[in-house]
């Protein structure tokens, strides 16, 4: 048995919202008692206060997750200033808490922490491991290859990175009934799992192509011998540009001409540099992108169906979402249309949960290693055989 | 449901309502400068594409320019390859034939002298030695001396136009070979013609050439290069009509002409015109006879560079025009004009 069950609430008010959904949460729970959860929540609530609520009500329960730009559920679909609640219950399947903390000072040791934690008290092979990593102080690529070298490369992991109704300030993690940043916090689960996964974006490259000529890590000095800022400020406009510099993301071309994306999350005024989300190599061609509604929510579409077609096994018990922030912000009162898609090729009461997050993790394909990603879409299916 | 869970669900609501009426106006302000930062993006990309569009065509331009002058240089190679192999050749086939010619030819005015003297003799012995003896008739009956003495001065004669024209090839040849070393001077087109066409005398026979000449000044250009221009157009109006011929064997068809023409204009141009009643062009390809390496000829036959050094050697190098007409099935006409300046 794998079993999971979701709550869902709007009220701004913290205690309110958390008793709500604990409400819901204990209902279709029906007396079984659950291992684990995932809790997604808008930046301002009293995150302390709800994550102790859940303690007092699942006494150990192992809990991670984080802020958000946008929350989705199957109850309230898509939602802004609201907090989510998904628990999952098995007899066959293990699930195991994780947590690294300082990750920019040093993500290798956080990620190997983190797993560590997880796997000293797994009886299985893992054969998923979730992540809500903190995105604003370290590079997600960093963070997910330390993840990668020290749980397997084979292991999917799959998540997002934590975010703050783009304000890009501050964004928290949770652990138990720990509010963190710089943290990465993970699940990690073995047993009778079966999983399938699709990853999805609809950015396309608009301007024309040009060159790094100065990077380091995730921090873009030069492009063309330009500063970096002054190359995107001169595409978006210099007044426009801080508050969209990071929808539209660069496009790197790898030498069979494919690209990924690379989000920005913060630049430097005085020197000129802008960084990225994740490391962008030097010398890389790449294109400032661009997406219509119509691609974004096409790529959705492309992401649910890579999911569901490979599904081994007949009846998925749960459904996780991670999608980019710029997705919600271009997509505007489009937004509900992502996980409404859901529904027109899913059971429509299939517990689903999800986040609008600063960085998407999932792999390209099934049985590929796991990769980090902006502008995306992910899918995944969770259920037992 | 009691009063109290009602006032509690309409707080809910009030708290609700008021976070999304802060959310709304946070977001008005957002797609407000999402709009004006997509609209700087648009106007950018637009302005560079456009920027590069203009360099990219700057680009495309050049590269049509080294492409047309690579393709010229080859074909001058090909032509000067082509010349200088057909100058040496012909330079020394010339003065091969020329010596043994000149011995024949020398020699004939003498053979007929002695003939005729052995005749006069012949005539003597009849008249002194009416009865010979009666071997002589035996030995002699198969000889019809009557048919020898009348035949002899047509074999002679023959034997003269032959060598006549041999001598006439061969001066044509040295003329044509000697004329493209020469470089520029002063030419007589009619001559430079009427060489031309005793060197393609061959491939002319069963076509009439039909010639009318008007008054021309002599003509300063590259005498050689001219040369070859006019034979590269005369021989493709010979493949031409060979070609309609092949097509036309056995039905009845009119009888294949050449006709040149020449004129001075009163503009100071000299007018050639070559015409023939051969295939004629359809007007799909018409544009293309004068690319380089255009050939409608089989594999092996022809490489289609005729007409593109014709014109290269009309047009470029002397500043003339050079056009075509054509009508399939009927034939194709050549007009040339070059300044009598050039
Ligand atoms: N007088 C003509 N009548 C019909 N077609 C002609 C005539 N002159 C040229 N053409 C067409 O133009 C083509 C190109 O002529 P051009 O002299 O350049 O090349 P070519 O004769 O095919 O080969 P070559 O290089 O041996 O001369 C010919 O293949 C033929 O199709
Ligand atoms: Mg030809």
């Amino acid at each position: 048995m794998f079993k999971s069950v979701i709550g869902h609430s709007n009220d701004p008010d913290s205690l309110m919202a958390i008793t709500e959904v604990i409400n819901e949460c204990t209902r279709s729970l029906a007396g079984i008692k659950p291992q684990a959860g995932i809790l997604f929540t808008a930046v301002d609530f009293d995150h302390s206060l709800i994550l102790q609520k859940i303690q007092d009500t699942f006494p150990g329960i192992a809990l991670i997750g984080g802020t958000t730009n946008g929350e989705i559920s199957s109850i309230l679909e898509f939602q802004q200033d609201s907090l989510t609640l998904m628990l999952f219950a098995s007899d066959t399947v293990e699930i195991q808490p994780g947590l690294g903390l300082n990750a920019s000072k040093d993500p290798e040791q956080a990620a190997q922490q983190a797993i560590s934690q997880a796997m000293a008290h797994s009886t299985a092979q893992p054969k998923l491991c979730l992540t809500f990593p903190e995105s604003l102080t370290s590079s997600g690529v960093v963070i997910l290859e330390s993840l990668k070298r020290n749980l397997g490369e084979n292991i999917p992991i799959i998540g997002g990175m934590t975010a703050d109704d783009y304000a890009f300030e501050k964004t928290y993690q949770f652990f138990q009934d720990q509010v963190l940043s710089d943290a990465i916090p993970v699940l990690l689960f073995s047993g009778d799992l079966l999983i399938s996964h699709g990853v999805a974006s609809g950015w396309t490259p608009i301007s024309p192509k040009s060159r790094i000529t100065k990077a380091k890590d995730n921090v873009v000095y030069e492009i063309e011998n330009q500063r970096a800022l002054d190359f995107y400020q001169q595409y978006l406009g210099p007044e426009t540009f801080a508050a969209n510099y990071a929808i539209h993301a660069l496009a790197i071309f790898d030498s069979q001409d494919r690209y990924y994306m690379r989000a920005p999350n913060s630049y430097d005024p005085d020197i000129g540099s802008v960084t990225f989300f994740a490391d962008i190599p030097e010398q890389a061609i790449v294109q400032i992108t661009d997406a219509s509604r119509e691609d974004i929510l096409k790529a959705s579409e492309t992401s649910l169906q890579e999911a569901i077609t490979h599904y081994p096994g007949t009846n998925p018990a749960s459904l996780l979402l991670v999608s980019c922030a710029a997705r919600r912000r271009i997509l505007g009162t489009l937004t509900s249309q992502e996980y409404q898609l859901a529904t027109t090729y899913l059971p429509q009461k299939l517990p689903c949960c999800g986040f609008y997050a600063y960085g998407e993790i999932a792999p390209l394909q099934q049985h590929s290693q796991s990769k980090f990603h902006n502008k995306t879409f992910v899918t995944l299916l969770l259920g037992d055989t | 449901m009691g009063d109290r869970q009602q006032i509690e669900e309409f707080e809910k609501t009030i708290r609700i309502l008021r976070k999304k009426l802060a959310r709304s106006e946070k977001d008005r302000k957002q797609i407000e400068s999402d709009v004006a930062a997509k609209e700087a993006l648009l106007k950018t990309v637009i302005h560079k594409l456009k920027t590069s569009k203009t360099t990219l065509e700057q680009r495309t331009q050049d590269l049509q320019d080294a492409l047309d002058t690579m393709q010229l240089m080859q074909v001058q190679l090909v032509q000067s390859a082509k010349m200088s192999v057909l100058g040496q050749t012909t330079a020394g086939i010339a003065h091969e034939i020329n010596n043994p010619i000149g011995f024949i030819y020398s020699n004939l005015d003498h053979l007929d002298e002695y003939i005729q003297d052995l005749f006069k003799l012949i005539h003597l012995y009849h008249h002194y030695l009416p009865s010979p003896p009666t071997q002589f008739y035996v030995d002699s009956e198969d000889i019809d001396i009557e048919l020898i003495e009348e035949d002899i001065p047509q074999i002679l004669q023959s034997m003269n136009r032959g060598t006549q024209r041999i001598r006439d090839i061969v001066l044509a040849l040295r003329n044509f070979s000697r004329l493209h070393e020469a470089g520029y001077k002063a030419v007589d087109i009619h001559k430079s013609i009427d060489n031309i066409l005793m060197l393609l005398q061959q491939k002319l026979s069963g076509i009439e050439v039909v010639k009318n000449y008007g008054e021309l000044p002599l003509l300063h250009c590259s005498a050689g290069d001219l040369n070859q221009a006019l034979i590269n157009i005369l021989n493709n109006a010979i493949n031409a009509i060979a070609i309609k011929n092949g097509q036309t064997e056995g039905q009845l068809s009119d009888p294949s002409v050449i006709t040149i023409t020449t004129q001075y204009q009163s503009n100071q141009q000299v007018v050639v015109n070559f015409k023939d009643n051969g295939t004629g062009i359809s007007p799909e390809i018409i544009d293309k006879v004068f690319d380089p390496f255009f050939t409608t000829q089989e594999i092996g036959q022809g490489i289609g560079l005729g007409l593109t050094i014709a014109r290269q050697i009309i047009v470029d190098q002397h500043g003339g025009h050079i056009d075509i007409q054509s009508e399939l099935g009927r034939g194709t006409e050549f007009l040339i004009r070059l300044s009598s300046q050039c």
